[in-house]
């Protein structure tokens, strides 16, 4: 490729030419470009013009994603005309989606508790991974869960069609699961950094907490006995259990703080004296506690009258005995608490006097209720104008005048204005005034020559918001001290932000604001109406069971119990997951964050649709699509499916199915390619959970444990039993299968969620009938039994049998057992039991019969011949990577299939053969060859090349075109394509595909292969790749789970192998490693005890032929499949996310695999096969999977030359491969990986053509 | 023998010309008389259709009807035909001469591309083939090599008459210079600007030029298949087209070895199905090829990758029209007219409030208001003269202040218009300007294929905030967002479409921002248009109490008793303007 020269952002950089402005950009790292649109394994589109460019001399600007560069040009990537376009592209883009970043309910609570995460975990059953999330923001939730105001149910959306799903109610519900316990979160290491919190209330606890989690050592001054503030002293023991609330504050102080009570500032120290004794910061938060006046003449000296919260303040410590009439002024929740503790102390009658009407009513309309219903009368539109007294100064009652309201300025309350001569009197015995309180400013005195924090004129502490600090450095403030009589949880929000600044204060020397993220909401852009979701059944409110009326007026005791397990189970369904699942991963919102947009200059019409979950795996909501189209592309482009198009023009136009069709009435293969692509959360995967917050997840990369490929995964997990896959991870994009998956792999691993799995041993009783036992006993019976069979029968009478999607450690510790263990050669698979009939093919040509190309040679490629299988449904991500190849090399595909399938369409030549004629196509190939002299003139004298002539030479084209039933310009085309003995030719073969087989194809793609020259060789770029249905059945093999090799293809006849494998297991192998065949065996009724690890032979009734002779059968499997019912000793297995491992690929690409979730049972996997190797007395004492690995690497003569070091494969993983013969080709820094000399002498010595006639 | 043309053209049709048809055959036929009937295109006086054309009679020269009706045949019939006595009422043309009608609409034009429209019937290749039709193809079949064609055209200056200017003879070039066997030759009829119809009038006037245009495109770049993008809202062109073809397919000028030569050339069509932006040439392409029309990234250019990948040359129909003349007369010939860098003629659609609409060939370089007066004959009912808006709906306004502006490409462009494919609306006093822009804008932005960003949600936010202005809801900083914005989608959309769409918006605020001005801070249309910012009353002084206002008021917001000074109840008024044009006195006032 040309190389031309360029200046980007004033540095000359060379690119080949042909490549766009942004791919040369990122590539050198110059700088990174934003885009939306971009996914650089589709074609360029240039849709969402966030990565635009200057190019000196050119007015526009262009999207660097799809301008190519050009000699000389001159390009700037990042300046002020750049970033304002980008920001309104992203503004526009916003301006029209319609949709929720986060729940309303989060975003409204003052400590942003992420309320849907904790219903959506509620959902799940994860009780205690939700009260983790709500200490995440808030320390406090046994008391929240009680006392809350709940903005987040004033907020939430499920109003709309009924009533708020009660938050707060399930709060509480986890709070007090957990109550016993309290869970906590590692603490930090001291930082030896020293915290005065002074208030012990709500704020300070809060503060106090989060500062404790990072490690500093805090200390709590608190002027009254008790810590709690106003959740102890304001509100009353029937909302708030002292013993609960105290349990709480318990936690909190043991986890190492200090605390001072009796102790106020002001008086008995000052903010200064707290730095002279060694605090480092101090966060104020007195709270407001002090009763604002009635203005009303006598009120402060008339027996009878006090303040609201005076009143309250008492009830820790006594109950105050009332009795008579008390009547309570104001219409906040000190009111009704004031109003109903009356109540409960004595009083016969209790009246609220409120100057507006219960509209304006500030109290929570629950607790308004409440009251109403404990008979507590609310005289609206009234207000106290004088105090009646006798001569004693004795309160008698008080002079009220009734109100009226004016309507006051847009978005204030109504004004009341007194009626004239409206006057009447009330007596009473008590009188309350619970009007609101306000911040005693005692605190602030300074007691020796120091200075006082700035208060607001109206006495609260004055604070920088963005960074929460006073005017004296290093004193923060919150809580109600600074906003003056406010919500508990908003004094949560203030504490955990000042505890926030705190720690960024101690550790860098100051508080930089914090930016707040970019959420866009649905009702920014229009009121959500009914209508939209009209989709949800109503589903009434499940109410929390509360004492009755009679019983709590007497006693303190708490009206409101807790929900029921059903009702927690019940509620969270009532959520309308508001929040976006994507929140974390959205591309759009990450800009909008970097770009600080703001939508509102653009707002207008929005385009709004019905979110369609009729997919199983698929949703679209195409509110939130951008029409990037990476859906659309990659759906047509790579797939060649193009299940989904663009509907509509202009304004209106959006990624839908044709004709707005359901996804899945269209030729949708759900593959879900579109979901990994989606930027933003307009297609997203369907969770087969209840509810799906906005759960932060994890990204770990593995391997598919589907089929042979070996496709990188990604899992995202959020949780150990919730997690998906999806490949949207940049690095994938760069692995073999870039990024792309199948349905199996990205949607079939659900399940490992789904299924009910074995956790516990089972053991077979005398009724026939399971029931759950240890491990160690559940070992001890399987080898008893199977001891006592060999005492019967013989070692030849045990069989011990694998599952090719094992790892390889399993595997060979398997085969190491039933060999070094049991003296048995009798190991295998029942996959080899029923497909075992080619897997020696070509063992006489290579020494083993798998791939000896790797799949990179696809890349290079002239002609790629698939014989037999489907691709799409069985190899999905091979199909895509010769597709890939046609595209990009020109590389030409001849499909032999006799039916029509979907690379039908996309084949180059389709070979429509008659079903089992491919081996009558081949050997006339193979004849054509050797007539026209187009094979290697070495080959002529291999012993056999005769043989294969004579037998060649009686398939003629005619005879071939007939068998075949194809036309001779087909069969004249095919020959063409790949006579020319140089051309790169790669068979790719799915040994395990019953279609359209014929006996002896892969003999004759070996015979071809071998005459032509095209095996063995390292630099051909030509060979065979051999595709199967299992994950690891190449592993399988050469780890020697069969008769027929040991370890590394190992066969009977290379005796210095065997006799080294043994000494490195410490037995004489030559005895005991006699191949034979095991599907024979046991036909015949001669295995007697089976032991299976993850096989389910049974699910398919016929195969019970096989479990004639059968007197003792083990099985170790993840659930209760058909053959573990039938088994008399049952082993859970962990599933392959659980352990680690590594795997071989169809190519002989060794793939490690990591631990992705935590053990779901007690053992890994390998330790029950070590737990039975012990019993034979054959030690297997690993420390870890690790040193199996390594024991392989030694014995595994195909895994040599891996043994110096791990190679990294693409996206940085330890790979390396076997098999393949042109490693150079591959991965040229890699060493080339030789079986060893010796073994290739033997093979040449068998090597002979094999006679491959129709069968 | 005698002979009556009869325009039959879309614009005649619409006429009525179908019925005045009918109704002449119907009287030959009774009459009995010797006497060829035939159809014609367009002759671009569009005002005056139906027009019927009579000719060799014992009278030598022509004679033209116009606005002719069915019961205006019979007397045309027997008094001209039959009688030799030319109805001298309803002549405009007689003896070749311009008759007792001073309609100079000829005067300043120059018919090259229209040159057979209206003359010949385009139906018959006999008629095409003997006014020199096929001779420019087998000229360069016999003459030139591909290279001295691509030369000729490229010495005559002849520029892309789609609107984009590009010379054909350096894009006939690239194509010819484009790797490969296999081309394409496209021609552009998708003409899809509101107001405009020039192509359309050209395939149904004379398809054949069109085609041989096509054929001479497909000589020099050496394509041998060719496509005709055609709207399918223009049926009768489609099917002349369609007609025309088979005839030359049956002929041999269409299929292998046209006219004895080694050339091979296949012509289709493909009828579009409405989209605006399957005009932009990738749109059309990915049309053709069954894609949604949607625009693609350039380069790679159509001339290297176009159509099924294949190098291709995408011309307009005027561009073809204009060839085979230009092969016949020479490339000087053609480059004598015009300005310095726009050569020839261009056909313009003049409509709006002019008092002759239809189509007019003009040389570059006439001006304005040579165009708007001498051949448009200037504004309908005494009104003044405003603006021109020029080049569609990505065009804009160019005012009457620069009336003696030169029409040439860059002249024009300069002004913040385009040329385009040839549109031209002339604007009154009446004409709202924000309202105007609002127009254009509104199109554009439903036209749009919702690709890029900007053009898809930035036009709509513009059109949004045209719309509050016009209803008295625009804010102090609206002139400047918009503005802001119509800069950022033309720099950063994909195509033409995006790229010009704000045109009108831009150059409505620059040259009429007082306008948007009353608009938003007074609340009033200047043009007395903006239905929500006008108020109506009632002058005292010239109200005679006729009652007629009051009866036509839907809402009875008009009271008063006869004879009495009549008065609106602005409350009630739904501003629907029947009072205003039902008083006869003008007593009823806008505001």
């Amino acid at each position: 490729m040309k190389q031309i020269t360029i200046t980007i952002n004033g540095k000359e950089i060379t690119a080949a030419e042909g490549k766009t402005i942004l791919e040369v950009v990122h590539e050198n790292k110059l700088d990174k470009i934003p885009t939306l649109c971009y996914d650089g394994r589709i074609e360029p589109y240039g849709s969402c013009f966030l990565c635009v460019v200057e190019i000196q001399g050119m007015n526009r600007l262009v999207a660097s994603c799809c301008t190519p560069i050009a000699q000389g040009m001159v390009i700037f990537t990042d300046n002020e005309k750049i970033r304002n376009s980008r920001k309104t592209a992203l503004e526009l883009l916003l301006s029209n989606h319609y949709a929720d970043c986060i729940g309303p309910c989060i975003n409204n609570c003052p400590a942003n508790v992420d309320a849907q995460g904790y219903i959506a975990l509620i959902s799940m059953g994860k009780y205690d991974e939700a009260l983790q999330l709500i200490k995440k923001q808030n320390p406090l939730p046994l008391s929240i869960g009680r006392v809350c105001v709940r903005d987040c149910e004033v907020a939430c959306r499920r109003q709309i069609i009924d009533e708020s799903v009660a938050i707060n109610h399930l709060k509480r519900y986890v709070a007090d699961i957990d109550a016993g316990h309290h869970w906590t979160p590692e603490l930090k290491k001291p930082t030896g950094k020293k915290i005065a919190v002074v208030g012990g209330g709500p704020s300070g606890l809060t503060c106090a907490y989060y500062s404790t989690l990072e490690g500093h050592k805090v200390t709590i001054f608190e002027k009254l006995p008790r810590l709690g503030g106003m959740l102890m002293y304001g509100i009353p023991e029937y909302r708030l259990p002292k013993a609960v609330l105290d349990d709480e504050i318990n936690w909190i102080t043991g986890l190492g703080v200090d605390v001072k009570t009796n102790a106020a500032v002001g008086k008995d120290f000052d903010i200064q004296s707290l730095f002279k004794d060694g605090f480092d910061a101090v966060y104020l938060a007195v709270g407001a506690h002090k009763a604002s006046t009635m203005r009303i003449e006598h009120e402060e000296d008339t027996v009878g009258v006090m303040g609201g919260i005076d009143f309250l303040r008492q009830l820790p410590e006594k109950h105050p005995k009332l009795e008579g009439t008390v009547i309570v002024v104001g219409g906040g929740n000190t009111a009704i608490d004031a109003a109903r503790t009356a109540l409960r102390c004595g009083a016969d009658k209790v009246r609220i006097v409120y100057r507006r009407s219960i509209n304006e009513m500030p109290a929570h309309p629950e607790e308004v209720h409440a009251a109403q219903a404990e008979n507590i009368e609310i005289l609206f539109l009234t207000n106290p104008k004088g105090i009646v007294r006798d001569e004693n100064k004795k309160l008698k009652g008080i002079v009220c005048l009734k109100m009226e309201l004016v309507a006051a300025g847009p978005g204030e309350r109504p004004k009341p204005v007194p009626k004239e001569g409206s006057d009447f009197e009330l007596p009473c015995d008590f009188l309350i005034g619970a009007i609101g309180q306000q911040v005693d400013t005692d605190f602030n005195k300074v007691i020796s020559a120091s200075t006082s924090v700035d208060l607001e004129k109206w006495g609260t502490v004055k604070i920088n918001n963005d960074t929460m600090e006073t005017s004296i450095q290093g004193v923060f403030a919150g809580g109600d001290a600074v906003t003056g009589p406010d919500t508990a949880i908003n004094s949560i929000g203030q504490g955990k932000r000042a505890a926030r600044a705190i720690d960024f204060y101690l550790k860098y020397g100051k508080v930089e604001k914090s930016l707040k993220p970019f959420y866009s909401f649905k009702h920014k852009f229009s009121e959500v109406t009914q209508v939209e979701l009209s989709h949800f059944p109503k589903t009434e409110r499940n109410r929390l069971k509360e004492l009755p009326v009679a019983q709590r007026v007497s006693t303190f005791d708490e009206v409101e119990f807790g929900y029921s397990g059903e009702q927690a189970q019940a509620e969270p369904k009532r959520c309308l997951e508001c929040g976006c699942s994507e929140y974390y991963d959205c591309d759009l919102r990450r800009h909008a964050d970097d770009f600080n947009i703001d939508i509102s200059t653009y707002m207008g019409e929005t385009r709004k649709y019905k979110v369609d979950t009729r997919h199983p795996f698929i949703v679209m909501d195409p509110n939130k699509c951008i029409n990037c189209g990476r859906c659309v592309r990659t759906c047509s482009e790579i797939l060649k499916v193009s299940a989904l198009g663009f509907v509509y023009r202009g304004f209106k136009s959006v990624v839908k199915p044709a004709m707005e069709k359901p996804l899945l009435e269209t030729n949708c293969i759900a593959c879900g390619n579109c979901v990994d692509n989606c930027p933003t959360g307009a297609l997203t995967e369907k969770f087969p959970f209840k509810v799906l917050g906005t759960l932060p997840k994890q990204n770990i990369e593995t391997v598919c444990n589907f089929c042979s490929i070996g496709c990188k995964v990604n899992f995202k997990v959020i949780d150990d039993n919730i997690f998906f896959v999806s490949n949207s991870t940049e690095e994938l994009k760069n692995s073999l299968n870039r990024g792309y998956l199948c349905v199996k792999g990205r949607f079939g691993h659900r399940y490992l969620m789904d299924s009910p799995r074995l956790k516990q041993p089972l053991m077979k009783d005398s009724t026939g009938g399971f029931k759950e036992v240890g491990w160690d006993k559940a070992i001890d019976h399987t080898a008893e039994r199977v001891k006592s069979i060999i005492a019967k029968y013989g070692p030849q009478s045990v069989a011990v049998f694998g599952s090719p999607r094992m790892s390889n450690e399993e595997l060979y510790l398997l085969q190491k057992f039933t060999r070094a263990g049991l003296k048995t050669n009798n190991t295998g698979s029942f996959y080899n039991v029923l497909y075992g009939k080619q897997q020696d093919s070509l063992d006489s040509f290579i020494g083993y019969t798998a791939s000896t190309v790797s799949m990179d040679s696809l890349r290079t490629a002239d002609v790629v011949v698939v014989v037999n299988g489907n691709l799409s449904e069985e190899n999905l991500v091979m199909e895509l990577n010769i597709k890939e190849a046609q595209k990009k090399n020109g590389t030409k595909l001849i499909l032999l299939n006799s039916s029509e399938i979907i690379l039908t369409k996309t084949a180059d030549l389709w070979i429509d053969s008659r079903k089992g004629s491919n081996t009558v196509l081949l050997n006339s190939i193979i004849r054509h060859v050797i007539e026209k002299g187009l094979f290697d003139k070495d080959q002529a004298s291999t012993p056999g090349f005769e043989e294969l002539k004579q037998m060649a030479a009686e398939y003629t084209p005619e005879e071939a075109i007939e068998a075949a039933d194809i036309s001779t310009e087909k069969y004249n085309r095919m020959l063409e394509w790949i006579e020319n003995p140089d051309r790169k030719i790669v068979f790719i073969y799915n040994i395990d595909s019953v279609r359209d087989k014929s006996p002896n194809d892969l003999k004759a793609i070996g015979n071809f292969l071998q005459l032509t020259g095209r095996l063995g060789k390292n630099d051909s770029g030509s060979g065979i790749i051999i595709l199967s249905e299992y994950a690891n059945s190449a592993g399988l093999m050469d780890m020697g789970v069969t008769p027929r090799y040991l370890p590394g293809y190992v066969k009977e006849f290379e005796k210095d192998e065997i006799k080294r494998i043994g000494n490195a297991w410490g037995v004489d192998l030559t005895p005991i490693f006699q191949p034979a065949d095991l599907a024979d065996r046991l036909l015949k009724g001669e295995i007697k005890a089976l032991l299976i690890f993850g096989e389910d032979p049974l699910n398919v009734t016929e195969h019970v032929r096989y479990f004639k002779g059968i007197e003792f059968l083990m099985v170790q499997d993840l659930v209760q499949t058909d053959t573990a019912a039938e088994a008399d000793v049952v082993f859970p297995a962990a599933s392959f996310i659980e352990q680690a491992g590594t795997y071989t690929a169809c190519d002989g690409r060794i793939q490690e695999t990591e631990r992705i979730v935590s053990l779901k049972v007690d053992r890994e996997n390998w330790k029950l096969i070590a737990g039975l190797a012990a019993k034979f007395g054959l030690p297997m004492d690993y420390a870890s999977i690790e040193q199996v690995n390594q024991e392989i690497r030694n014995v595994n003569r195909s895994w040599n030359g891996s043994a110096a070091g791990k190679n990294l494969n693409e996206t940085g993983k330890p790979q390396f491969s076997v098999y393949s013969t042109d490693m150079s080709v591959y991965q040229p820094e890699m060493p080339v990986i030789h079986y060893p000399d010796s073994y290739f002498k033997l093979l040449q010595e068998d090597l002979k053509y094999r006679s491959a006639g129709s069968e | 023998m005698k002979e009556i043309k009869i325009g039959l053209a879309t614009c005649g049709i619409a006429a009525g010309g179908e019925a005045v048809f009918n109704e002449i055959k119907k009287e030959i036929n009774e009459n009995k008389i010797d006497v060829v009937l035939k159809e014609t295109g367009c002759m671009g006086m569009c005002y005056q259709e139906v027009l019927v054309e009579v000719s060799g009679s014992e009278i030598p020269g022509s004679f033209m009807y116009s606005r002719v009706t069915p019961d205006k045949v019979k007397r045309i019939i027997r008094e001209h035909i039959m009688e030799n006595k030319p109805v001298q009422d309803w002549l405009i043309k007689g003896n070749g001469e311009f008759h007792g009608f001073s309609d100079n609409f000829f005067e300043k034009q120059k018919r090259i591309v229209l040159r057979n429209c209206g003359v010949i019937d385009p139906d018959s290749i006999d008629e095409y083939i003997a006014n020199d039709g096929y001779k420019a193809i087998q000229k360069c079949l016999n003459e030139y090599t591909p290279e001295q064609v691509i030369e000729i055209i490229s010495k005559s200056g002849l520029r892309g008459r789609g609107g984009g200017g590009f010379s054909t003879g350096l894009k006939w070039k690239l194509a010819r210079q484009a790797a490969g066997t296999k081309k394409y030759i496209i021609c552009n009829a998708d003409e899809g600007d509101p107001g405009a119809f020039m192509d359309r009038s050209t395939l149904e006037g004379d398809p054949h030029s069109v085609l041989e245009g096509m054929m001479v495109a497909a000589y020099a770049i050496g394509a041998d298949e060719a496509y005709v993008y055609a709207r399918a809202e223009y049926p009768l062109a489609v099917r002349r087209l369609k007609e025309s073809i088979e005839k030359l397919e049956k002929r041999g000028f269409l299929g292998q070895n046209i006219f004895g030569s080694r050339m091979n050339f296949l012509v289709h069509i493909k009828e579009g199905a409405g989209a605006f932006v399957c005009g932009e040439e990738t749109a059309l392409i990915g049309s053709i090829e069954g894609k949604r029309g949607v625009p693609r990234v350039r380069p790679p250019f159509p001339a290297q990758k176009g159509l099924w990948g294949k190098p291709t040359n995408i011309n307009n129909v005027e561009t073809f029209a204009n060839v085979p003349w230009i092969i016949l007369n020479g490339a000087d010939a053609f480059n004598s007219m015009g300005t310095e860098k726009s050569k020839g003629t261009k056909v313009f659609a003049l409509a709006g409030k002019i008092m002759r609409s239809g189509l007019a060939e003009v040389p570059m370089g006439i001006t304005i208001n040579e165009i708007v007066y001498d051949v448009g004959g200037g504004i309908k009912n005494n009104k003044a003269f405003k603006a021109v808006q020029m080049g569609g709906p990505s065009g804009g306004c160019i005012p009457k202040e620069m009336g003696n502006l030169k029409i040439d490409y860059d002249e024009i462009t300069r002004t913040g218009a385009i040329m385009g494919s040839g549109g031209l609306i002339v604007l009154d006093e009446t004409t709202c300007m924000v309202d105007l822009a609002k127009f254009f804008l509104n199109f554009t932005q439903n036209e749009s294929c919702g690709k890029c960003t900007f053009c898809r949600i930035g036009t709509k936010r513009m059109l949004e905030i045209l719309e509050r202005i016009t209803i008295g809801e625009g804010k102090d900083g609206d002139i400047e967002l918009l503005e802001d914005l119509a800069l950022k989608i033309k720099a950063s959309s994909l195509c033409g479409l995006g790229q010009t769409a704000p045109n009108p918006v831009l150059t409505t605020a620059k040259y009429f921002r007082s306008e948007y001005e009353s608009h938003i801070r007074d609340k009033k249309c200047p043009a007395h248009h903006c239905p929500a910012l006008l108020t109506y009353s009632i002058d005292a002084e010239k109200c005679t109490g006729c009652t007629l206002c009051a009866r036509k008021c839907p809402v009875n917001a008009i009271t008063g008793a006869k004879k009495e000074v009549h008065a609106i109840d602005t409350a009630k008024c739904i501003k629907c303007g029947l009072c205003f044009d039902a008083c006869r006195f003008g007593a009823v006032v806008k505001d």
